[in-house]
């Protein structure tokens, strides 16, 4: 079971947004494999300057579900720098909301991560 | 795709079959798709004739025993044909995935390939173009001199559509008073048969795209997607960088797999399976023989040659010099048509062909 993690926040600078996740992508794409496989940027369309940061993740290796993946993530420095790097563009506190996947069109069966 | 040579036993080609077998069957067992183009390229590269439909098991262990004194690069070669047999799997099985990455860390060898197919299987397409691309590319872009491909635009990246540069483009165009048989004058009876915009044009291929034209007319391959694969599957086992491979595995995810939507001037085309026939695995496995042996004997990525010296010579002359070898019997018997073929062509190419007058 896949898992996101939604980062809700309020920015005037979307372009800066859109360069964070594209810095920590590029990063992310040559290390070796983790349980974050990508992310998505949505702009709320009634309510400018609201963005919601979708943050996916898979298993690894079954050792660790996709959520515990997400939270071994967290606790990397890398992480957390990016993290600052996020508050100092948007205003007031990311919210940090947490999904468990049940349904994805096209995918069947429990899907288990490489 | 791997170091074997035409000398090696065939016991020891057996062996390395086994493990590679081993390491990318999916549960049921390997796929019809997988034991077919495994066996021809390993038929290619060996001479021998080995059904992998049919053989036993060899784990990691054993496998690296086999290679123990086999160089760096030439574990990494294994490796990448294990890659190859996972890549045209959709959906990549995770087990699989980890497998091969267990098989490669046995070889002692930690390669982009796998991680990026261990990416596929997690279902992480995005990361895996974006590892594909920096691991496979940017560095050979780097290397690409502006000199050399004769242009002074310098491009975002190195699969970027083409951008305007007069000079390239009358460069290009030059080339159609060449005599008839001249490499220069080929690749522009190339371009103007299909209706291909010359580089420098706008919606022409970039300077660097368009070194792969004149492998075209060189290695004698056609235009169409099945072209492109034989003529990215030789450029890339030319490459004495095993970096190459990213040209494969690249043009795998465009036009087989879908794995890649779009990578810059290519854009994906699954409107149908080229690699489900044994015809386009014997293909292939010519390319990838015929690129070995250039990479032997030149050891030079073909991106990075300077064609524009070639463009007022004979073709064949040029074939000759570089080192190309015929296609084999096989690849012809399998279909590979040439450069100048109609069937060579897209659909779309033999109806603007098919709307030409003759050149003089």
């Amino acid at each position: 079971m896949k898992f996101a993690q939604g980062i809700r926040v309020r920015c005037h600078d979307a372009d800066a947004l859109v360069a964070l996740l594209r810095e920590w992508d590029a990063g992310q794409a040559t290390t070796d494999v983790m349980g974050y496989i990508g992310t998505r940027l949505m702009a709320d369309r009634d309510d400018p300057g609201s963005y919601l940061i979708l943050a996916e993740f898979a298993e690894v290796d079954g050792d660790l579900t996709s959520a515990e993946e997400a939270e071994r993530n967290n606790q990397r420095e890398e992480t957390e720098r990016w993290a600052a790097k996020l508050r100092s563009l948007v205003e007031g506190e990311p919210e940090w909301i947490h999904f468990d996947e049940l349904y994805r069109t096209g995918i069947t069966g429990d899907l288990r991560t490489g | 795709m791997h170091e074997e040579q035409p000398h090696d036993s065939f016991e020891r080609s057996l062996l390395i079959a086994r493990g590679i077998a081993t390491a990318v069957a999916p549960d049921g067992g390997l796929e019809p798709v997988q034991a077919s183009l495994l066996g021809a390229v390993t038929d290619a590269l060996t001479d021998h004739h080995i059904d992998f439909s049919t053989l036993e098991p060899l784990g990691p262990d054993e496998l690296a025993a086999v290679l123990a004194a086999d160089s760096a690069e030439s574990r990494r070669r294994v490796v990448h044909h294990m890659v190859l047999g996972e890549l045209i799997l959709r959906p990549v099985p995770p087990d699989v995935a980890r497998r091969v990455a267990l098989y490669a860390g046995a070889l002692e060898i930690d390669d982009q390939f796998v991680r990026v197919a261990r990416r596929y299987a997690q279902g992480a397409f995005g990361l895996a173009w974006l590892d594909l691309h920096r691991s496979g590319f940017a560095e050979h872009w780097e290397m690409a001199r502006m000199d050399q491909l004769k242009t002074s635009v310098r491009l975002e990246h190195q699969l970027a559509a083409g951008v305007e540069d007069r000079e390239l483009a009358e460069r290009w165009a030059a080339f159609e008073h060449l005599p008839p048989g001249t490499l220069g004058r080929g690749v522009w009876d190339m371009y103007r048969g299909r209706g291909f915009g010359l580089p420098g044009s706008i919606g022409g291929a970039s300077a660097y795209l368009a070194q792969h034209d004149f492998v075209h007319v060189i290695a004698d391959y056609g235009t169409n997607l099945n072209g492109e694969l034989e003529v990215f599957s030789l450029i890339g086992r030319a490459d004495p960088d095993p970096k190459g491979f990213a040209w494969l595995a690249t043009l795998v995810g465009l036009f087989e797999t879908g794995y890649v939507a779009d990578a810059g001037f290519f854009i994906g085309d699954l409107k149908e399976r080229r690699l489900d026939r044994p015809e386009m695995h014997v293909r292939i496995a010519d390319a990838l023989r015929r690129g070995r042996n250039l990479c032997d004997r030149l050891g030079t990525d073909l991106l990075e040659i300077d064609y524009h010296d070639f463009a007022e010579r004979p073709i064949d002359e040029s074939r000759v010099e570089l080192g190309f070898d015929d296609k084999s019997a096989r690849a012809v018997a399998a279909g590979s048509p040439g450069a100048f073929d109609l069937a060579g062509m897209s659909q779309i190419q033999q109806k603007y062909n098919a709307t030409l007058e003759p050149s003089s």
